[in-house]
């Protein structure tokens, strides 16, 4: 998100307090999925800023959301996305690897703090002990990394795209549970069973050269979300 | 009511002549257009074809203070919208004719 898409954002997060909560409510779920859309974050803001002037003006003149913008808000959101110009390709791009570079910063600091070998490295930095200062990297902990970053674009996505559907609507209360409890339950166990058979080493990093990475990617991310991004 | 497929090729052409007469609003167009019998029309079904006539160049916007908060949009023809809106004039006077010939045993034309 670059900067003029940020003010924009805080603008509209700004106005988003002055909706009623039902009018909020509609408005999250046409955000929600305008997020997926193919079309720039500017252009996101842009709409949800016009979405916002037309829903604010109507709750003004007493008049239900419905009435300006018709029941089928899905319909309509795909008539604005239609609208709009689609990104780039390498806009695209630029979006998957600010992503990325943003999860993997994330990744590596959690990795820097909860390591099993970070405590003892630290110990030995404070010390001045000139000892281990490598920080390993297990095949499990890849495998996992992996997993928790095809997860979270997963997880958005199906969000987004399903943002018009209640809870209600997509599933009854018991298939619910039961569905829940088995995605909770696979993912523990898929979690135990990688930690237990991924516990070989598959490289080693020095802590100062991981710091150096996860900030370098945190920077790459900053570089890509202000300067590169298209608008 | 008019149907919304009958709607569909002439509600673009119509928003460019409420344009073409002065800068206006989203909502003023909705409200101008139910002057005129199109009772249907609200604001959310004008907003994607504004968007895409501003995407085409037809039409320019800019933001102005409104008394609710957040800034409105305010939009006016430009000279390629003003080409278009006399292509669709152009068009929907043929059509116009034909149907008209159709239905009032106006006969072939020669």
């Amino acid at each position: 998100m670059n900067k003029q898409t940020k003010i924009l954002n805080r603008q509209n997060n700004e106005l988003d307090k002055k909706l009623v909560p039902e009018n909020q409510t509609i408005m999250t779920d046409m955000v929600c999925y305008l997020r997926v859309a193919n079309i720039s974050d500017y252009d996101q803001e842009l709409v949800r800023h016009d979405l916002l002037e037309i829903v604010l003006s109507a709750q003004e003149r007493g008049e239900e959301i419905s009435a300006v913008i018709g029941d089928d808000y899905k319909q309509f959101c795909d008539e604005i996305i239609a609208s709009l110009p689609e990104k780039s390709k390498k806009s695209k791009w630029l979006d998957f690897v600010d992503t990325i570079l943003l999860c993997l910063s994330v990744l590596g600091l959690i990795h820097l703090v909860l390591s099993k070998d970070s405590f003892q490295v630290f110990k030995h930095l404070i010390t001045g002990k000139k000892d281990n200062f490598m920080i390993s990297f297990t095949i499990g902990d890849i495998i996992s990394y992996v997993i928790i970053l095809a997860a979270s674009f997963a997880i958005v996505h199906y969000i987004g795209k399903t943002s018009f559907k209640s809870v209600a609507q997509n599933t009854g209360r018991v298939k619910r549970f039961i569905v829940g409890g088995a995605i909770g339950v696979g993912i523990m166990g898929g979690f135990i069973l990688i930690n237990a058979l991924g516990r070989q080493t598959m490289f080693q990093v020095h802590v100062i050269a991981l710091c150096i990475v996860t900030l370098c990617m945190y920077a790459g991310h900053k570089i890509l979300q202000n300067y590169v991004q298209a608008k | 009511m008019i149907p919304s497929q009958m709607l569909k090729g002439t509600l673009e052409g119509c928003i460019l002549k409420v344009i073409s007469v002065k800068e206006t609003y989203g909502y003023e167009i909705s409200q101008e257009l139910q002057g005129y019998g199109f009772s249907n029309i609200s604001e959310g079904t004008i907003y994607p074809l504004l968007l895409r006539m501003e995407k085409n160049g037809y039409i320019q916007a800019q933001y102005r203070d409104s008394l609710v908060g957040p800034k409105r949009k305010y939009f006016s023809i430009t000279p390629i919208g003003e080409q278009e809106l006399d292509n669709f004039v152009g068009s929907w006077k043929l059509l116009e004719r034909a149907v008209n010939r159709l239905f009032t045993g106006g006969g072939k034309e020669e």
